[in-house]
């Protein structure tokens, strides 16, 4: 980082005034809930934002247990990650899942995971963010509702979409784009007509942007993501007031506090404008765009793992001044492991702690109108505008996606990250300045080292499973999923008549790469159960 | 003198890239030729693609306890096909306790996070050059 620049190379003077900060301030900024949103979202409430703290590991009666303990402590929402495969599509019993099932998240692969997940939960009270594959996740918690007797449609919480950068970074699920495109937008209109309090469409700029990408970058490529989504539903004929209001966007917070503020001070004019301006949009809950907050696992160490629990609460204190609707601190332990439940205490009473004991929540985004905030709102807005033209001007994001320039892309980030934090351009506590001899770097080591063994006897659970199956609905669902990939009918419902009949997701997700003409095992390793259709 | 060649990889599901990408590129800074295999690799695809590009070193970067099984296959898998290239571990995800397990085992070396670069590209080329000559 150069002296006195933000980490995306925005200059900063030492002392900011009245010449810096310009503007109307009802076009710029607005009241707190009022167009463009600079301010916020909603009037003033009090509230605070939700707190959470990322959960899910082993199979999904642990996982249970997990939130259960977690609602004990005072959380107000869940947030589940599924293990690497089951981010993947794949089950756990494919040969290339067999070593880290459970470890990194839940192992989820069937409907019954899902009723064992979400045993004792109330649906109708708990808002449920949800990293898993967003069709799946949204046929279970659907067919879950019914079967409690809850209508779908007071559902809360959100899914994920994330077509564009899921190959290149963190969970790849190894399917032409169009056909992730396509669940994407199937998903959006399902949840717009059946789930309207779900958010069916959560811009998920966190996990890409741990690819060491800085703010400016992050939120344009959420902006392109976005951009083209909204454009593919509007193809399909949608208004965009039927499914805008219940798109939100998970954002990254990393150690640079004033321009992370600012990042979220300027996604929220931009989509705003954007929305009004460009898309049309005439209902106010299609401009204001709801931005959670998962807090940058990537900021943290494997060095002296406590100093992690202060940037926590640092990030914490940036997003609360912010404004945020939700958010997760990632915890000491990130470098090692999802959190332990000691990982979790600690995350949950950081953020209790700001939010309760230090008048935080008095005033809503008590930066509006400083001199120095609003040029760098200012500032970090123009460059991602700028971004997204000049990514948007080298032709259509979909042919990027499929030519490789954003995988080319993120690798120039990686490796830019790794070089800056290696050659101390980007500075880390304990691990390039002030370090320990790994004889003194004891204070919670124990704790965070602490292994998640791999679930092998879910592999030979799930394998036993397939068989006790009756395999006439089973297959005829799944012949059926087929047919309707090759029509322009939303995949959802027969989706969730494939669910029912036992399908896992690994096979689900099998049959829509095998309708598309593509391998149903991408590892080569697994035969179609309704063999060749080619 | 030919350019040092090493395999970067990433084993099992673990899709954490970034530490093989940024080792790479430091590696390739320095001159040597990366065969950079990215994700989703086992131990036989990792052994097939040293064969064929005949590299010098393995590297493996890790992210996930996924390296703790898949490691002592690969070891086995290379001496099964009397390949004699040393395996270099990284990842701020293993730790001393693992990384004494694994040098036991018979990898060559193991990097954490916090490892200076020097070392890691004096590693790699003194694995090389022992290689060479063996």
């Amino acid at each position: 980082m150069k002296e006195n620049a933000t980490r995306s190379g925005i200059n900063l003077s030492p002392v900011y005034g009245p010449s810096d900060a310009n503007g109307d301030y009802s076009r710029r900024f607005g009241n707190p809930g009022e167009y463009p949103f600079t301010r916020g979202t909603r009037a003033y409430s009090g509230r605070g934002w939700i707190q959470r703290e990322l959960s899910g590991e082993g199979d999904p009666k642990r996982s249970n247990e997990q939130f259960k303990y977690l609602m004990t402590l005072g959380q107000t929402g869940l947030d589940v990650i599924g293990d690497s495969p089951t981010m993947s599509l794949m089950d756990p019993d494919h040969p290339l899942a067999r070593y880290t099932v459970g470890t990194q998240g839940v192992s989820l692969c069937r409907h019954d995971d899902y009723r064992q997940l979400l045993d004792g939960i109330p649906l109708d009270q708990m808002s449920i963010s949800s990293s898993g594959p967003s069709m799946f996740t949204v046929a279970s918690l659907y067919l879950l509702a019914n079967e409690r007797g809850v209508s779908p449609g007071v559902l809360r919480g959100s899914v994920i979409e994330w077509p564009f950068y899921s190959e290149h970074c963190s969970y790849a699920y190894k399917m032409p784009f169009d056909l992730h495109l396509r669940m994407s937008c199937d998903v959006i209109e399902f949840c717009s007509k059946e789930m309207p309090k779900f958010h069916g469409f959560l811009e998920d700029t966190y996990f890409f942007s741990e690819a060491g990408l800085n703010a400016v970058e992050e939120a344009a490529l959420g902006f392109v993501e976005i951009r083209h989504i909204v454009r593919a539903l509007l193809a399909r004929g949608l208004d965009i007031d039927s499914f805008a209001p219940r798109i939100a966007i998970l954002t990254n917070c990393s150690m640079d506090f004033y321009e992370e503020i600012a990042k979220i001070r300027a996604m929220r004019r931009i989509f705003a404008r954007m929305m009004k301006e460009e898309f049309g949009a005439k209902d106010p809950r299609s401009q204001a765009v709801n931005i959670a907050v998962h807090t940058s696992g990537l900021s943290l160490t494997t060095e002296q793992p406590a100093n992690n629990i202060v940037r926590g609460a640092v990030q914490t204190v940036a997003l609360g001044l912010a404004g945020v609707t939700a958010l997760e601190i990632s915890t000491f332990d990130e470098g090692y492991r999802t959190p332990s439940k000691e990982a979790h205490l600690v995350g949950l009473r950081t953020q209790q702690v700001i939010d309760l004991e230090t008048n935080i929540n008095s005033v809503q985004d008590p930066f509006g109108g400083s001199w120095f905030m609003e040029s760098l709102t200012d500032e970090v807005e123009a460059r991602i505008l700028d971004m997204v033209n000049d990514i948007e001007s080298l032709g259509d994001p979909a042919e990027l996606v499929s030519s490789g320039y954003f995988k080319q892309f993120f690798h120039g980030t990686m490796g830019r990250y790794h070089r800056q934090v290696h050659d101390g351009e980007v500075l880390k506590v304990g691990m390039n300045v002030h370090q320990m001899p790994a004889e003194q770097d004891t204070l919670l080591r124990d704790i965070s080292e602490e292994k998640i063994e791999p679930l092998f006897d879910r592999v030979e659970e799930i394998s036993a499973y397939r068989d006790k199956r009756d395999q006439k609905p089973l297959l005829d669902s799944l012949q059926r999923l087929h047919d309707v990939v090759q029509t322009d009918e939303n995949m959802l419902e027969a989706v969730l008549e494939c669910t029912l009949a036992g399908a896992t997701m690994g096979e689900i997700a099998g049959i829509l790469r095998q309708a598309w003409g593509t391998p149903y095992d991408p590892y080569g390793h697994l035969e179609s159960p309704i063999g060749s259709t080619q | 003198m030919n350019p040092i060649r090493v395999l970067v990889g990433v084993l099992g599901m673990d899709q954490h890239e970034l530490g093989a990408v940024g080792i790479a590129r430091m590696l390739r800074d320095q001159g040597m030729e990366v065969i950079y295999t990215g994700c989703f690799n086992t131990p036989e695809t990792i052994v097939q693609a040293a064969m064929q590009e005949d590299v010098d070193v393995i590297g493996i970067s890790s992210h996930s306890w996924e390296y703790l099984y898949y490691t002592p296959e690969l070891l086995e898998l290379l001496k099964q096909n009397d390949l004699d290239v040393p395996v270099v571990l990284g990842g701020s995800v293993i730790t001393e306790e693992d990384a004494g397990k694994m040098l036991d085992k018979g990898v060559a070396a193991v990097f954490g996070s916090g490892s200076a670069m020097t070392d890691m590209i004096d590693t790699v080329r003194n694995l090389a050059a022992g290689a060479a000559t063996s």
